[in-house]
């Protein structure tokens, strides 16, 4: 006879661990119980005969895991043997107050689906909303912990008396204590509408199906918002979509049935493939098809597409019934603000831009976006991390000695809130600079502060006295009597790629558009050496200036005049940029006073676009570094940059691109950002270090990237996994910043 | 403020730093004396029904399509006065010259504020004249200082704002109410694309002048109609810093659209040219105006019928739902605006 007490913590709650743990304990005869100790971890007590069993028990436990659960932790010690008849699951009585993990929302699993297929699934069957313990939504139906029932929006949904069966019945390892599950008989219901609310009659999902087939554009709800689905074979609609959306470029979503559907218009990889399948279900950008059906107008001058599977009930049943099984499904916002959650902005806001509304009326709680991911040098990257993701929370190597609000940077924002060894990044929020969008930043910090019951001592915003979000900062500090802290912008950067990997000192490449830099001028071309919260900037890329700020951001071809202007005369410079001569004497006039100065990568990458008439407008963030990039299909030229003092001198480039302006376009390209990369890495190698840090938004193109890896001498190259490389990872580093202050 | 910092260009451009800089070092003068007074940091201050206001001027180039730093001198405090609910009556005339200056151009500059000092009514009563070596200052400064008397349209004005609010006896931002529209006199931003233009010589003068000009009668026109509950000219800083200001001192939020601020095609391209954000444009001959709403009509009516007032324009209304200035963009979408910071800061990825 031997007895264990085992501890488990990480995702444990709401995932169906319990009646998992009940299961392969009672088939392995073994005594005692399971409990939650609050959420975050799980007790359990077994009791056998036999060293056999137990050793079984444990290998079941590592080997079937339910597939939404996580183990973090793992204490097992021998203990004392009782004598108990049975294993039971017990209820949490023994309440100690651990702080628990809100489980993100996951796809509906192989089994849940199985069921709405099942024609002889009374309950089940054609059920959009299926879900067991393992599936569906968590996060976006939470108002508040514990994630029981009555604190989610399917508090209005009574189970019936089926369900309620299945939910007190402990051999039911998938809804047993399962907080979300529900039937067609008592779940949630759903409805059609014209955009102006008229009732359309028969069954939503068919008539849907029919109608974006049919050229039309349907407003979706799903988990986290809504979408917007058009037929990705029409390209009559997708320019309607885009003229309402008023968003020429930006490229669109693909929803598919399946990989294989997937794989007709796009190559996937064994790792994309893993990722498209995960329970995440996060959009894939992956390298398009050539002469692919789907139409050309889905993302313009990309050779990558978006790509994602269904994750529920009702994305499988409307997919199945299009015929080729795949449909556009962006999401339902108006530009820059926050997407819908209910009907009532849906009506409001999206008015004008779809035809028709697939409603359902569970109500959407938070608002969470889709996750995107890509793959770059067999490297897994996240460039928006919502759904699937969202709240889990990262652990750090070192303590924070009070709780900390951290609101990020502005575009493409993500918050966070940190206390003890834990960041919990918000789901991604959006354009801070969007009152909107700033008030549902405040809005999700305060919901997780509430949460975790947590009230900050420090609030954490970026350098850039122009963003909303420091201004929210200082609004927050001032209400919780915290102090204010500002860190600079690329030192985030450095700080949320070292925070992922336990890292406290080392160097850092930090290349993005923009950042607020130390000395006031606009920093993004960075070789950052850090220990702890002392930092200093080594190298970076050669300053030029930048008269008029933003404006530069939006038209390439101003930078474009700016570095060539360092070699040509304003005579010269007008054969190469397209630009209204007024504007160019504007230029000229202003590069004649003292100005800012940047040292940008994301802005040089923009002048090189116009250069090669990739792109000379920006209708999304970073199109024209995207499009160079996409755009690069080249080989590698003989071209290096040079170092002067502690600049790396840009301007060589365009020199270089002048004398070659007859060779082809794509070598031009690759091998000015292959060799950016290259010089970069060697320039941080000249402060020896053990490894290299990569962050910021322009280290997700595969070529600099690639020019960083193949030239770093053998020295480890890390970049960010848990969160986004660019804006939307800046406020882990912010709060890792904050564990490195003395009490 | 460390002893490490300094006096920067920035400071001088209005907005943010230049407010911290009054606040934190000019504001230990103030011992609250005066009906309205230092501390109030209004355009001029009032004492005994007398208003009293100073002004500097140093503008490069200084002669400007639509203007000289003359008309400027004159317009400048004239329209401080008049913005506090005052009659301006005389101008006292400092002028610091560098040594250098051709005689030529100062008689220009004298004819012109006599030319302005005659349109606005006012007298120039007292002087003073200094020349500095060659270096030590750009061309020329002038500074105006001035008093006038309380307006006799104002007591009427004040009487109509008694039906709605209790009022102070002067404009100031405290009679601001939830509802109150705002309007512009006209277009914005003429004055800081036509200085900035003929100074680099890109060539939008030929389309753009300068607004300067003095604004009294225009506002003893309005007062005469009623319901006007502060007006303010948006010089150094603009529209931004203005409304931020009328916002901190009325603890009133202000909601303005940006498609009804009256902007010439000409200003807004070279704006968009020199990337510089149009709500910050100084202006100086443009006065905003916070008005109870059932005079709106009246009011616009009046300004429509003089020269000066024909773009005029209601840009947006005060309010209590919100907090600061907050800006609903053409292409949708509100931000928050905020007082400049001299250069613009990057904010763009
Ligand atoms: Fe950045
Ligand atoms: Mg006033
Ligand atoms: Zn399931
Ligand atoms: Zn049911």
């Amino acid at each position: 006879m031997k007895a264990f007490r085992i501890i488990i913590s990480g995702i444990v709650q709401g995932v169906g661990f319990r009646p998992f743990i009940y299961r392969i304990a009672v088939r392995n005869n073994l005594k005692g119980y399971v409990r939650n100790l609050g959420g975050s971890e799980v007790e359990i007590k077994i009791i056998g005969k036999d060293d056999d069993l137990i050793g079984k028990f444990f290998s079941e436990l590592f080997s079937n895991l339910p597939p939404s659960a996580k183990i973090e932790k793992m204490i097992v010690e021998e203990s004392g043997i009782e004598d108990l008849s049975e294993f039971k699951i017990l209820s949490s009585g023994n309440k100690i107050h651990e702080i628990s993990e809100i489980p993100p929302d996951l796809s509906i699993c192989d089994d849940c689906l199985k069921e709405v297929l099942d024609k002889n699934n009374k309950r089940r069957y054609y059920y959009a909303f299926n879900s067991c313990a393992f599936c569906g939504p968590k996060f976006s139906i939470l108002y508040k912990v514990p994630y029981d029932r009555e604190n989610t929006s399917m508090r209005d949904f009574p189970l019936c008396k089926d369900c309620t069966n299945e939910y007190y019945d402990p051999n039911n390892i998938r809804r047993f204590d399962a907080q979300g599950i529900s039937c067609s008989i008592c779940g949630p219901k759903l409805f059609l509408e014209t955009i102006y609310g008229e009732k359309i009659d028969g069954d939503p999902i068919s008539l849907t199906a029919k109608l974006i087939e049919e050229g039309n554009i349907v407003a979706i709800k799903g988990i986290g918002g809504f979408h917007i689905a058009v037929d990705p074979f029409n390209d009559d609609v997708i320019i309607k979509l885009r003229e309402r959306k008023k968003r020429p470029q930006q490229p669109f979503a693909l929803m598919g049935i399946s990989t294989e559907v997937i794989k007709k218009y796009a190559e996937v990889s064994e790792t994309e493939e893993y990722l498209l399948n995960s329970p995440e279900r996060p959009i894939v950008l992956l390298k398009k098809k050539d002469n692919s059906s789907i139409s050309k107008l889905i993302s313009p001058g990309l050779d990558r597409n978006g790509f994602f599977l269904y994750y529920t009930g009702l994305h499988y049943l409307l997919l199945n019934q299009l015929k080729d099984k795949i449909s556009i499904m962006t999401s339902g916002n108006k530009h820059g603000i926050p997407m819908c959650t209910d009907e009532e902005c849906v009506r409001r806001e999206l008015n004008g831009i779809v035809d028709y509304v697939l409603y359902h009326n569970r109500k959407i709680v938070n608002r969470v976006d889709d996750s995107v991911l890509r793959v770059s040098n067999g490297r897994i990257m996240m460039l928006r991390r919502g759904r699937g993701y969202a709240p889990t929370w990262i652990r750090l190597n070192r303590e924070i000695n009070y709780p900390v609000i951290a609101v990020g940077a502005e575009l493409q924002n993500a918050g966070a809130i940190g206390f003890k060894d834990k960041v919990i990044p918000t789901q991604y929020i959006g354009d801070t600079d969007k009152i909107e969008t700033l008030n549902n930043l405040e809005k999700y910090i305060k919901y997780f502060l509430n949460v975790y019951s947590l009230t900050p001592k420090i609030v954490i915003a970026d350098k850039n006295p122009s963003y909303q979000s420091v201004k929210l900062a200082t609004k927050l500090s001032q209400e919780y009597s915290a102090e204010l802290i500002q860190v600079q912008h690329h030192f985030a950067h450095a700080l949320s790629v070292a925070s992922e990997n336990g890292i406290e000192e080392g160097v850092a490449i930090t290349i993005d558009g923009i950042g607020y830099g130390d000395d006031g001028n606009a920093w993004g071309g960075e070789v950052i050496k850090f220990d702890g919260i002392k930092y200093s900037r080594e190298f970076h890329l050669e300053y030029v200036p930048y008269p008029g700020g933003d404006i530069n951001a939006l038209k390439p071809e101003r930078m474009l005049a700016i570095f060539l202007s360092r070699i040509l005369t304003f005579d010269e410079i007008s054969k190469f940029v397209k630009l209204d001569s007024r504007e160019l004497r504007v230029i000229e006039h202003q590069l004649k006073e003292k100005t800012l100065m940047t040292s940008s990568t994301g802005r040089f990458l923009d002048a090189i676009s116009a250069f090669l008439g990739v792109c000379n407008k920006r209708t999304y963030e970073g199109e024209p570094a995207i499009k160079l990039e996409a755009f690069s299909k080249g080989k590698l030229l003989d071209f290096e940059f040079d170092l002067r003092n502690d600049e790396i001198i840009t301007e060589k480039a365009f020199e270089w691109l002048i004398q070659n302006k007859d060779k082809d376009g794509r070598d031009l390209a690759y091998t000015i950002q292959y060799k950016l990369g290259k010089a970069l890495v060697k320039t941080a190698l000249k402060l020896n270090p053990e490894k290299i840090l990569v962050s910021g938004g322009a280290s997700v193109n595969e070529i600099i990237l690639k020019g960083i890896m193949e030239n770093s001498e053998g020295v480890e190259v890390i970049t960010p996994n848990k969160v986004p490389a660019g804006d939307g990872g800046i406020a882990l580093g912010q709060v890792f910043y904050s564990s490195f202050i003395e009490s | 403020m460390s002893s490490k910092d300094i006096i920067t260009l920035l400071h001088g451009a209005g907005g943010s730093y230049m407010h911290n800089l009054i606040k934190q070092i000019f504001m230990t003068l103030d011992d609250n004396f005066g009906d309205i007074g230092l501390q109030m940091l209004d355009d001029g201050a009032v004492i005994n029904n007398v208003v009293f206001t100073t002004d500097s001027f140093i503008v490069r180039p200084i002669f400007f399509k639509g203007g000289d730093i003359g008309r400027l001198s004159v317009s400048g405090t004239v329209n401080d006065i008049a913005m506090m609910g005052g009659d301006p009556v005389a101008l006292s005339l400092g002028v610091v010259i560098e040594e250098g200056f051709p005689i030529h151009d100062l008689e220009k500059i004298v004819n012109s504020i006599k030319n302005t000092a005659l349109e606005a009514g006012v007298h120039i009563v007292t002087g003073d004249t200094k020349v500095m070596e060659k270096g030590s200052l750009d061309k020329i400064i002038i500074n105006t200082s001035g008093i006038g008397f309380r307006s006799k349209q104002l007591d009427h004005d004040i009487e109509t704002l008694r039906k709605t609010r209790e009022p102070k006896e002067w404009l100031v931002p405290l009679n601001l109410r939830p509802g109150d529209k705002i309007i512009v006199s006209g277009t914005i931003g003429d004055h800081a694309i036509a200085i900035l233009s003929s100074r680099e010589g890109i060539g939008f003068e030929a389309n753009v002048s300068s607004d300067v000009a003095p604004l009294n009668k225009l506002i003893n026109g309005i007062l005469e109609i009623g319901g006007v509950a502060d007006a303010k000219d948006p010089t150094r800083g603009g529209l931004a810093d203005l409304l931020n200001d009328w916002s901190e001192k009325s603890k009133l939020g202000i909601y303005i659209r940006e498609e009804d601020i009256p902007v010439k095609d000409e200003v807004r391209a070279a704006s968009e040219f020199m990337g510089m954000d149009i709500l910050e444009l100084g202006n100086e001959g443009k006065a905003v105006i916070a008005v109870s709403p059932e005079y709106v009509k009246d009011v616009l009516n009046e300004l429509w019928s003089i020269p000066q007032g024909k773009d005029a324009s209601v840009i947006g209304e005060v309010r209590k739902d919100i907090e600061g200035v907050i800006l609903e963009t053409s292409i949708g979408g509100k931000r928050y605006v905020g007082r400049p910071l001299g250069d613009p800061v990057p904010r763009i990825c």
